[in-house]
């Protein structure tokens, strides 16, 4: 009883004080040049197409992989679940609730990583988080997953463990000689083995 | 500033001692409220003994409020804190297996380590039953795959989905476990049992 | 021997919630328990039946993104908890090999539910990704929609079940 009562008179006001304090202090919203270069500068932006292989394949509904690059493009070559946003339409309104979200972890990509970490800077400028980059774009991903070059064998078990899921993963995309302008043998279905989803980065890992 | 792990400021190897340091501590304060007691965690759902409510939501709120506090004054990054993601079915589902669980073996999880670590030879049989639980999802997991993964909802938290603010939020939770613990002292003076004794400060 | 009396809850429940908050500022999650035990699992059944674990897509997955399963967090956390029960049972007096039980049910019946309910247990915390600790807890201090939802759940069902189980108990 007298307990209960102790807790109430502490917990009540530190409770009343924390409602009353405004929101954006414990959320960040629009970033500044400042912050944003320091983001630039760690790179924490970028995903490896390993990763986003592991996704796609074990068929993640946490992931949206986004197009920057122009319709034609897309149509010719995408990425198996990717929609289509081309750079120039970043800031349409229609799309802002594509991006502008908190439930999927959206990965731009483009053929390089230029356009898709332009629009990666346009969006975090607004304060918009969960947007990646895949680094290396298309070009990279074709070579890495595709094609993926067996390490030599002096190699550390990371690097052939990588090389084999690299494989898998290229194969259950359907890839096997694709190059840098993969023609419309487009990426889709293909039998997949299960792999679990990876982590986003820096996202630290959860409960139990 | 926090999380450590995430900031790098501490190793792979300092953070794991810590895990254990924070182990201990949880421990401590389990067994020390009796956790390690079937019979007083199960007490809570026939009233004679409502423990379990009263730590578990002065936890939760205490939890609550110091993370907010923390982040106010920007030791810890909010945003970049672990929010376990809602499955919908699942969440629902598992908690559901978990409820008879935890009524027919009075513990749960945690609790039962931590009463087998004081001799308790019943949360042993729990513990064994718990990786035979385990080995069965393990073993059948393709049976229920489409189940584990269905109506992924992303990481809702709910202030933002009432468009209320954390700190509001939590506020109105405070409100609420006090509110259940005047309930639950009323229930153990009412369910009280003369075989069993509420042995606390 | 006479017990000594145990703390008072909300005593309790404010230093359990500053253990939570200070899980969630070195690793950035909260607490957690059936972790644990699965990456325990994970491990017996590599060591008795490697080649089982080599063709089954599940465990695979799960080595994947943890090489060493009993290099986990909540693994040593749980060793912590371990420690933890043991060194304040033992400043308390309770340290007794007993089963505890209703003074209407056997031994024997009580080790029985025990194991059901864990085999229960264990198995929700998978399919639910959390144990009242690891998800509605920490769930519910971050104010998340599955740690809420997994409360009601386990908490719900359990009362809504305790008619059928009070022999065991009272």
């Amino acid at each position: 009883m007298k307990a209960r009562m102790i807790l109430a008179t502490a917990l009540v006001p530190l409770g009343l004080i924390i409602a009353a304090v405004p929101e954006n202090t414990t959320k960040p919203y629009k970033l500044t040049a400042e912050q944003l270069l320091e983001e630039v500068k760690s790179g924490t932006q970028f995903m490896q197409p390993d990763e986003i292989a592991d996704m796609v394949i074990a068929k993640d509904p946490t992931l949206q992989l986004i197009d920057v690059r122009a319709v034609d493009e897309f149509e010719k070559f995408s990425l198996p679940g990717a929609i289509n946003i081309p750079l120039v339409d970043i800031l349409s309104p229609e799309w802002e609730e594509t991006i502008n979200q908190d439930v999927k972890i959206n990965v731009f990509y483009s053929n390089s990583s230029t356009d898709a970490n332009e629009a990666w800077m346009i969006t975090r400028q607004l304060g918009y988080q969960n947007n990646y980059v895949l680094q290396g774009g298309v070009n990279y991903w074709a070579e890495t997953i595709m094609n993926p070059q067996v390490p030599p064998s002096t190699s550390p078990n990371e690097e052939m463990a990588k090389y084999d899921l690299r494989k898998g993963a290229g194969m259950a995309l359907g890839g096997a000689a694709e190059t840098t302008q993969p023609s419309a043998s487009a990426a889709g279905g293909g039998t997949k083995p299960p792999i679990q989803k990876k982590e986003k980065k820096k996202k630290v890992q959860g409960g139990c | 500033m926090g999380p450590l792990v995430v900031y790098e400021i501490i190793s792979e190897n300092v953070n794991l001692f810590l895990a254990f340091i924070i182990g201990i501590g949880f421990g401590f304060v389990l067994e020390s409220n009796g956790f390690s007691s079937s019979r007083r965690l199960a007490g809570m759902f026939y009233g004679y003994d409502t423990t379990v409510l009263k730590v578990f939501f002065t936890a939760a709120i205490v939890g609550s409020v110091g993370l907010l506090f923390l982040g106010l004054f920007k030791w810890i990054d909010l945003s970049s804190i672990y929010i376990n993601p809602t499955y919908l079915w699942s969440t629902l589902g598992g908690g559901v297996v978990m409820g008879a669980g935890f009524i027919m073996g009075g513990y749960c999880p945690g609790t039962s380590f931590c009463a087998a670590s004081i001799g308790k030879l019943d949360a042993l049989a729990f513990i064994g039953g718990m990786f035979i639980g385990i080995l069965i999802f393990t073993e059948g997991y393709p049976l229920w795959e489409g189940f584990y993964n269905a109506k992924f909802m992303g990481s809702p938290v709910i202030s933002e989905m009432l468009g209320a603010s954390r700190g509001f939020l939590t506020l109105l939770v405070i409100l609420v476990a006090l509110g259940m613990f005047w309930v639950g002292e009323w229930a153990e003076k009412k369910f009280a049992r003369d075989d069993y004794k509420l042995n606390q400060k | 021997m006479e017990q000594k009396k145990y703390m008072n809850p909300y005593l309790g429940g404010a230093l359990l919630g500053l253990v939570l908050v200070a899980a969630f500022w070195v690793s950035g999650r909260g607490l957690g328990a059936s972790g644990a035990a699965k990456s325990v699992v994970v491990t017996g059944v590599k060591t008795i039946a490697p080649a089982h674990v080599e063709k089954t897509a599940f465990y695979q997955d799960y080595l994947k993104t943890h090489t060493n399963p009993m290099k986990d967090w909540l693994v040593f956390q749980m060793m912590g908890v371990i420690v933890g029960g043991f060194l304040s049972g033992a400043i308390a007096g309770r340290l007794k090999f007993t089963v505890e039980r209703s003074p209407k049910i056997t031994n024997k019946t009580r080790l029985i539910f025990a194991v059901l309910g864990g085999i229960f247990f264990g198995f929700g915390s998978q399919l639910g990704r959390g144990c009242t600790s690891g998800s509605a807890l920490t769930g519910m201090a971050v104010l998340s929609l599955s740690g809420f939802l997994s409360m009601a759940a386990i908490f719900g069902t359990a009362f809504a079940l305790a008619y059928f189980a009070r022999k065991l108990w009272i």
